[in-house]
């Protein structure tokens, strides 16, 4: 294949450290399903210093071509030195589409690529399309969560876009052969912004209930200290907080401190899960102000639902435990 | 004429909100439970210019004036009656040394209560005066170049929490006998005694003071000699009665809004009870007695602010809002059924707040006397 | 220090978005009756600005671009201490894209002209793109550092910054001129001080239409967007109620998918 392939769709392989961030792949599998639509090749691009071996998990992740930049003054992400490269990159072979995780790193080296570029952008995608015309219908959340946009760039190439982690699919690896373009860049002559000098990795650590920003709460219907404990692994593997109602308190399944409700603490995370919780007022007026709401009860009536995003009349037995296994897998996917 | 509220004084609401809503709502449960006012809160509300309102800039205040005051406590009451009740009483200390004090007063005690270094208190009541003022019987001798002052007063804010106090204490018979003067916490003789433990307001400290031989300088005389009476009275009038007023309009604001918020939340024959008649006529006497009681406090500030005599003015807005913010209370709670007995409900507490703010600061009834004079002033014969 | 601008984004109070609309036929949101405030992380960009100079002074400069009714969420601004504040207003920047906007933005930095920093918020809580901070220092040809949650000042004008990353943080050392948007861990905005109120009544607010910035019109407005709305779904302001259906495996599978949609940092 020759490099003319590389006109098609474009994955930011995002790599810190020596490791695959998880959305690459699962760009690459969202690459793979248009490209089929289209019948164009799908690319991978991956900065950095000694990350070549990667090049073969992009491949049988689904790139067809993996442009590999090595260089010592890329070992570090830095804005600018990555935005030259894949400024250079895409001036060189023209994509159509360029995708990137809405991480950290995408989310600051995808607008500067943009504006060096003057094309257009969106922000944190949740959903992908092409067009008969192969104009990239980019769907975008905004006045968090309340308005959900359809963001098009009908003229300007390539289309970029930055996806939330998570979504999309990654495929499942398979030993493929695909093409391995090692290029060369120069770098020395260009600013190159601020120094890096750690990187440091961490859990972040537990934060008190009022600041979490994920709640998993449990009430009643969780029954007893063992359906508690899968309470507790949710809230762990989500690295959220554990919340309670009065009665799961009363029981002693949980600490006081962790209840939630009109004589207990008000939050407002992110996501609130209510798990067996029927929705008593003197609870719900402690977590209403959540932004996005999931309950789960066996109760298709329960009153938690009135105040609910999303509602799964289950036993959470079922569905919870099955939920941390399929949370876990996402995590893991490129480890 | 003209009600709208100016770009300057929006700006204050809002900031006082934003600084009641973050900053004194995590001191609330420790207020209820403790009964202490939160000192480490002195300091943040100094800066934002709360302690200093009504302090002219000469002396490190902000100089905004009454109007500016009222809505500074009432954004705090609407979070929290005990903090409008402490430093409207705080104001009191402020107002009486800045209308009476002697320029080196001045520049010693009003920089210090605006920096909010300490507090502000006037007191006034003893356990034998009250509404009867004039019946004191705190009395202060002068002795060489000191005044020694004995008895108690009673049921005086911030007597805890204060380096200093302004006392009215007795130097001669009569209505003319009374005298004030500022008196050192630490002064010979003097200590803050017993700390009530109030039914409401419970985050604002009220206790006695006990004069036993206290040793005053003489240039600690506030004002003239026998002129202690003029001293209580404008001050008590002029910044007590506004000031109990603006904190029971607070109260007043957060009933209305913990009322509504329930009425519209709480599901019952598959409907919100604001949906029925019972409950809407419960709301609208309440709105009509918030808006009535804002009317009235805004009014005597405003009135304050352009020199014009209001005494009638503020003893009508203070015995109106307080007991407006009694019975508004008692009708939130109401609404809210069973709940609204139970600790973890908020009106509960609005009850018992607005029921301390009748006595405080002159009782209805002493309020209704100033009125009836005002009333019937027309149809005097000579 | 000389001058610090920082960037300041009127948003809707999100207490009354429950009052949006969608206008069908133009496919934008109807925002009338809907009072604007500062964006909250643009607040703590301003917070940052003015304990830089609380420490090593320079002027700190609002910029912002907004219709003429952001005035009062400038003197908000200016009331917690900054110096003064430029307003770029005009019909023909309507409907900027991000791109569009870094461009005004970059061409009033440039108007203010003199400048060590620029903060932002890292996003804003309309919008939420979290574009404009690398867009705007690429357009200044200045290098920016993204999710700034502390900083300290070292010899000879260097910063120490930290960024959040997913897991961790990155320490870099930066140099001035440098663009910075922060997160809200960053530091606690100054509630405005009633002296504050009272000096901002005499600061200044120019306001700037695109006559005086001379940015090239079609580049800018809905003309000079790349990015065209294709679109537009007024999901809710109430609760969705969205009931998930199928097999536990499939309600699993839609539960995570919600999970992530959270975009959760």
């Amino acid at each position: 294949m020759s490099s003319n392939g590389c006109k098609g769709i474009w994955v930011f392989a995002e790599q810190r450290g020596g490791e695959l961030h998880g959305v690459s792949l699962e760009l690459l599998g969202k690459a793979n399903e248009l490209a089929q639509g289209i019948g164009c090749a799908v690319t991978a691009v991956l900065l950095g210093h000694n990350i070549t071996s990667h090049a073969k998990t992009l491949v049988n992740h689904g790139a067809d071509i993996v442009l590999v930049a090595d260089d010592p003054l890329l070992k570090h992400y830095r804005v600018l030195p990555y935005s030259y490269v894949i400024e250079y990159l895409i001036k060189e072979y023209q994509p159509e589409v360029l995708l990137m995780g809405a991480t950290a790193m995408g989310v600051e080296l995808a607008p500067r690529v943009a504006a060096k570029l003057k094309t257009g952008l969106s922000a944190h995608c949740i959903d992908l399309k092409l067009d008969r015309e192969g104009k990239l219908l980019q769907v975008v959340p905004g006045w968090e969560g309340g308005v959900i946009a359809t963001i098009a760039c009908p003229a300007h190439r390539p289309q970029m876009a930055t996806v939330m982690p998570g979504i999309m699919r990654a495929l499942s690896p398979t030993e493929k052969t695909g093409q391995i373009i090692e290029v060369k860049v120069s770098l020395t002559d260009k600013n190159l912004g601020p120094e890096v000098l750690e990187v440091k990795t961490e859990k972040p650590a537990g934060r008190p209930l009022e600041q979490a920003e994920i709640v998993v709460a449990g009430g009643w219907g969780v029954g007893n200290e063992e359906g508690w404990k899968t309470i507790e692994q949710l809230a762990d593997v989500l690295g959220g907080s554990v919340g309670a109602t009065r009665p799961a308190v009363d029981e002693g399944w949980v600490e006081e401190g962790q209840m939630i409700g009109q004589s207990g603490k008000t939050v407002r995370p992110t996501l609130y899960i209510a798990v067996g919780i029927s929705g008593v007022m003197h609870h719900v007026v402690g977590m209403d102000q959540s932004k996005e709401i999931i309950s789960i009860n066996t109760d298709a009536n329960a009153d938690i639902f009135e105040v609910s995003d999303v509602i799964v009349v289950e036993d959470f037995k079922k569905v919870v435990p099955k939920l941390i296994k399929e949370i876990e897998a996402r995590q893991k996917v490129c480890k | 004429m003209d009600f709208a509220f100016s770009e300057r004084e929006e700006m204050l609401r809002k900031t006082v909100r934003e600084f009641a809503e973050n900053e004194v709502t995590p001191k609330m449960g420790a207020m209820e439970e403790t009964g202490k006012f939160p000192m480490e809160l002195l300091k943040p509300m100094a800066e934002l210019g709360i302690m200093g309102v009504i302090t002219p800039p000469e002396y490190d205040g902000v100089g905004l004036g009454y109007v500016a005051r009222t809505i500074v406590l009432e954004e705090l009451g609407r979070v929290c009656g005990a903090m409008p009740m402490a430093v409207q009483v705080h104001h009191m200390g402020c107002a009486a040394l800045y209308d009476f004090g002697t320029d080196a007063q001045k520049k010693k005690y009003l920089p210090a209560l605006a920096k909010g270094e300490t507090m502000g208190v006037v007191a006034v009541t003893d356990p034998s005066g009250g509404s009867d003022v004039v019946g004191m019987r705190t009395s202060a001798e002068l002795k060489g170049d000191r005044y020694i002052l004995n008895g108690r007063k009673c049921f005086i804010t911030n007597s805890h929490t204060s380096d200093f106090w302004i006392v009215i204490a007795r130097t001669a018979e009569g209505a003319k006998g009374l005298s004030a003067f500022i008196v050192d916490k630490d002064a010979p003789g003097a200590k803050a005694g017993h700390e009530e433990n109030k039914l409401g307001l419970r985050g604002a400290n009220t206790g006695e003071l006990v004069f036993n031989d206290c040793e005053v300088p003489k240039e600690n005389l506030l004002g003239q000699e026998g002129g202690g009476l003029a001293i209580a009275m404008k001050t008590v009038s002029e910044t007590g009665r506004t000031g109990m007023a603006a904190t029971a309009l607070g109260i007043l604001t957060a009933v209305y809004e913990e009322a509504g918020k329930f009425a519209s939340e709480r599901v019952l024959y598959g409907k919100p009870i604001s949906a029925l008649q019972g409950i809407q006529f419960l709301m609208a006497e309440i709105y009509a007695q918030l808006e009535i009681s804002r009317l009235l406090c805004y009014r005597a500030s405003w009135m304050k602010d352009q020199d014009m005599r209001f005494d009638t003015e503020s003893a009508m807005a203070k015995w109106y809002a307080c007991e407006a913010a009694a019975n508004a209370a008692k009708k939130a709670v109401e609404i809210h059924g069973a709940y609204g007995i139970m600790k973890e409900y908020t009106v509960q507490r609005l009850l018992r707040d607005a029921m301390v703010t009748i006595p405080a600061g002159g009782t209805g009834e002493i309020g209704k006397v100033v009125l009836a004079r005002a009333a019937l002033a027309p149809f005097m014969k000579k | 220090m000389k001058r610090i601008i920082v960037c300041v984004k009127p948003v809707p109070d999100p207490k009354h978005w429950h009052k949006v609309s969608m206008d069908p036929v133009t496919m934008t949101l109807k925002r009338a009756g809907i009072p604007s405030i500062i964006n909250p992380l643009d607040k703590h960009a301003l917070e940052a600005a003015l304990s830089v100079r609380d420490i090593r002074g320079g002027e700190v400069v609002l910029l912002s671009m907004a219709p003429p009714f952001a005035t009062s969420n400038l003197k908000e601004g200016l009331a917690m201490g900054a110096d003064r504040a430029v307003l770029l207003s005009d019909p023909a920047f309507a409907g900027s894209d991000t791109l569009a906007t870094s461009l005004i933005l970059a061409a009033g930095c440039q108007w203010i002209g003199d400048f060590d920093l620029v903060f932002l918020g890292n996003f804003s809580i309309d919008g939420s793109t979290a574009q404009v901070c690398s867009q705007l220092a690429e357009f200044l040809h200045l290098p920016n550092v993204m999710h700034v949650i502390d900083m300290k000042w070292q010899e000879n004008d260097k910063i120490i910054i930290i960024q959040k990353i997913e897991q961790g943080y990155v320490k870099l050392e930066a140099t001035l001129p440098v663009v910075l948007s922060v997160r809200k861990e960053l530091n606690k905005p100054r509630y405005v001080p009633f002296t504050g109120i009272l000096a901002a009544e005499s600061k200044e607010i120019k306001v700037l239409s695109n006559e005086d910035l001379g940015v090239d019109s079609s580049s800018i407005g809905l003309e000079g967007s790349p990015t065209k709305m294709a679109g537009l779904e007024l999901r809710r302001f109430e609760r969705a109620k969205e009931r998930l259906a199928g097999s536990i495996e499939e309600i699993v599978a839609k539960l995570a998918d919600k999970i992530y949609q959270c975009n959760i940092s």
